[in-house]
């Protein structure tokens, strides 16, 4: 028998334990990877493709103050802005879908190829959201949770404005950040139910990435001392800013995760010492035979890692598997669109599991290196 | 006849350190399932802290909070004078009206923005709401740029301590005031005079109105006059049930909770089922001698089964003890109804440690049912050769 055999027999010699072992280590690496990337998607959202060039521009006093349309006149002339579009929150419920409704905001369709690069669209879809006062243009994900094809109409109640709103689909997008939004018609919310004149925020695009700096300090600098102050950010920075406002929920996240660490440590090691412990006259013999406790503990160690191991490609593989090819706007009930398993997590996730088998190797192994072969010999247990 | 407590309590200290640590997993795994909920009760309450029987709440019809809401003056002025509201000594109508703002304020960790709820509110209004009360300073005077922040707010933002000043829409603000609402949503929140809130923030018109009704049967009267009148298309409501609406940011809290509340559970399961597999197999040879005894194979089982039963509810314990510290701790998150931070407490109410209680002893049942079989099967003379 060689070493390796003996430390595979060792591991699985006791069957139900090593399954019950690997697989507590395998649910709570599970936990751990997903909360981290629960984490990191509520830290760091996806960036929707040539967020690089798109700014944005919202009223100082907060996100939720409007912006004099006036405006719009002294941004485009601004050097290096390639396109405005207003940007206003409509607050629409779609049949009392309540807060998991999904979001619309009222742009203006001619900067749609200007501004809203990544949409996706299809000339077909573009023209129509240009030409007809009613269209709007919907994600996929929103789309395929509601059966909304192209042509069928929906009627939104604002919460914001006083009124409803009836909407023709003109067009679904996809491969946006977010692929749950609607987008429809300023100047049909002006018309209709809005507070012409006014509007949510603006939503621009420069030329070259040079441009950015320049052209943010140039739009606060522009509406400085008025009655509507501008605060002017990149995308990215907009979209970390909006998440910074979750507040503490980042901390029970990290919280949460480092007490599922320690639970696992706890179990891990309790589990090997049961297990070295039940053979601590087996132990004994081989040290009667001569073996060194470095070797003893390369018994043991190469057992707990593997254990670890095992577990570590269950959990962390079981969490890239769901994630990855399961339908995580769906389990979250919405919450979340994307659930990237990135290779740093499960890198650490990895690490974890690797400490994990070290550690608890060694509480047993010092116990085995104390004892006395006649002692261990006389074990019963 | 059943196995002695005694029995199990001895045999858990023998085996001390399997024990402890499965103790000790569990108690932890509660504490977490503890402390979420901890989280969506603390919410629950602090909406419910908020409303008064007597007030009725009236927004625009449609509008889901507040902030995004509004009351046109002429409004106002059509309800103001109804013989339903009450008045107070000098004959006023007990009538405010509040323009909800956000602003967005430097957190004082410095981690960021977040937006803040301004409230302007009418001189009434303050009578209106009674668990606010101000614990330093002074009630803010009308016209002098002046306000007051709760205190809870004061300890989470730069700028909102007494004697502070805050720079927002244009304008330099002083804050002469803190105080204290009991844990309401008011404890969210900025308060200053409501028409100089308007004139700050170039805001028309009020957001909503709170009122006191005369009676309970005027109350009733009045939300029907609101519906019935042409004019209004508001809403009129009990405070107590708008606010109890507003709840929705739980929810995700709650989500979370029951995610982690089943996928700990099974990993304790295992973690218990574990030990006590150790447990039967290190005790063959009692158990034999048990049954040599006379004990039957049901009471073995029973008594292993009470016996994972006491270590998870000893873990249990634990659990709702390393979480009780947290209680009345309090934290914030933004609100996913009036879009701004909302900070409330970690609530652990009994009826939650009962929760963690009843949770770990069903992880103790489970994890020790498979094991406690095991140890009704052994046969007994095998059980008693068995080193």
């Amino acid at each position: 028998m060689t070493l390796p055999t003996f430390i595979l027999k060792n591991a699985l010699r006791n069957k139900r334990r090593a399954f019950l072992s690997v697989s507590s280590v395998a649910v709570s690496l599970f936990l751990l990877v997903t909360l981290q990337v629960a984490l990191r998607e509520l830290t760091l959202p996806a960036a929707s493709p040539g967020a690089e060039l798109r700014l944005c521009a919202r009223n100082k006093v907060s996100l939720t103050n409007p912006l004099p349309a006036r405006q719009r006149a002294v941004i485009e002339k601004i050097p290096g802005v390639e396109g405005v579009s207003p940007f206003t929150w409509f607050g629409g419920e779609y049949q009392n879908d309540g807060a998991m409704t999904f979001a619309q905001f009222a742009i203006d369709p001619k900067e749609t190829r200007r501004v809203f690069t990544d949409l996706n669209l299809t000339d077909t879809e573009l023209a129509g959201f240009e030409s007809e006062k009613t269209a709007a243009i919907i994600g996929k994900i929103s789309a395929d949770k509601h059966h909304f094809h192209v042509g069928d109409h929906l009627t939104l109640n604002s919460t914001v404005y006083p009124g409803a709103l009836e909407f023709k689909i003109a067009g679904i997008f996809s491969g946006t950040a977010d692929d749950r939004m609607m987008f429809f018609r300023q100047d049909y919310l002006d018309d209709s139910i809005g507070t012409p004149g006014l509007v949510g925020m603006w939503w621009l695009k420069v030329k070259s990435a040079g441009n950015m700096a320049p052209v943010i300090q140039a739009i606060n600098a522009a509406f400085q001392n008025t009655s509507a102050e501008v605060r002017a950010e990149s995308e990215r920075n907009f979209q970390l800013d909006f998440i910074s406002m979750l507040g503490n929920v980042k901390t029970l996240i990290a919280s949460i995760s480092t007490v599922v660490v320690f639970t696992l440590v706890l179990v891990t090691a309790s589990t090997m010492s049961m297990a070295v412990r039940e053979r601590f006259r087996e132990l004994a013999i081989l040290k009667a035979l001569g073996f060194r406790r470095r070797e003893l503990f390369a018994f043991i160690l190469a057992e707990s890692f593997g254990l670890a191991a095992a577990g570590a490609v269950l959990g962390i593989g079981g969490a890239y598997a769901l994630y990855t090819f399961g339908d995580v706007g769906k389990m979250t009930s919405g919450i979340f669109v994307s659930f990237q398993v990135t290779p740093r997590i499960m890198g650490w996730a990895a690490l974890v599991a690797a400490l994990l088998g070290i550690a608890s190797a060694v509480a047993p192994a010092l116990s085995v290196a104390r004892m006395s072969v006649v002692n261990g010999l006389k074990t019963l247990d | 006849m059943a196995l002695p407590l005694t029995y199990h309590f001895r045999n858990a200290r023998v085996r001390l350190r399997a024990t402890l640590a499965t103790i000790l997993g569990i108690s932890l795994v509660v504490a977490v399932f503890v402390l979420v909920q901890a989280l969506a009760a603390g919410l629950v309450q602090s909406a419910r802290n908020t409303g008064d029987p007597r007030n009725v709440m009236i927004v625009r019809k449609g509008s889901t909070a507040e902030s995004s809401s509004q009351v046109a003056l002429e409004q106002f002025q059509i309800i103001r004078y109804w013989e339903q509201i009450a008045r107070d000594d000098t004959g006023t109508p007990l009538v405010s009206a509040d323009v909800i703002t956000l602003i967005s304020q430097p957190r004082l960790d410095g981690s960021g923005e977040a937006n803040v709820s301004v409230r302007g509110l009418t001189p009434v209004g303050k009578s209106l709401r009674p668990q606010v009360t101000l614990v330093a300073g002074r009630w803010f005077t009308p016209g002098q740029r002046e306000v007051a922040v709760s205190r809870k707010m004061a300890q989470r933002f730069a700028g909102f301590h007494l004697g502070d000043t805050f720079r927002t829409a244009g304008k330099t603000l002083t804050v002469v005031g803190e105080f204290d609402g009991r844990n309401s949503a008011f404890d969210s929140e900025v308060w200053l005079d409501a028409d100089e809130a308007r004139a700050i923030f170039d805001r028309q018109n009020y957001s909503s109105l709170l009122v006191r009704a005369a009676t309970p049967q005027a109350g009733r009267e009045l939300m029907a006059r609101v519906e019935a009148d042409k004019r209004l298309p508001l809403l009129a409501e009990p405070e107590v049930k708008y606010y109890a609406d507003q709840t929705a940011t739980a929810l995700p809290i709650k989500v979370l909770g029951n995610f982690l509340a089943i996928v700990m559970s099974i990993g304790a399961v295992f973690a218990a089922m574990n030990t006590m597999y150790a447990s039967v197999g290190s005790r063959t040879r009692e158990i034999g001698t048990l049954r040599v005894l006379g004990f039957r194979r049901r009471t073995i089982l029973a008594g292993f089964v009470l016996e994972g039963a006491l270590l998870a509810a000893v873990g249990g314990g634990l659990g709702c003890l390393l979480a009780l510290p947290l209680h009345g701790v309090s934290t914030g998150t933004m609100s996913f109804n009036s879009f701004s931070e909302t900070v409330f407490e970690f609530r652990i109410t009994p009826w939650l440690v009962a929760k963690g209680m009843i949770f770990a002893v069903v992880v103790g049942v489970v994890g020790s049912l498979l094991p406690a079989l095991r140890a009704a099967r052994l046969p007994v003379i095998t059980a008693l050769k068995s080193l």
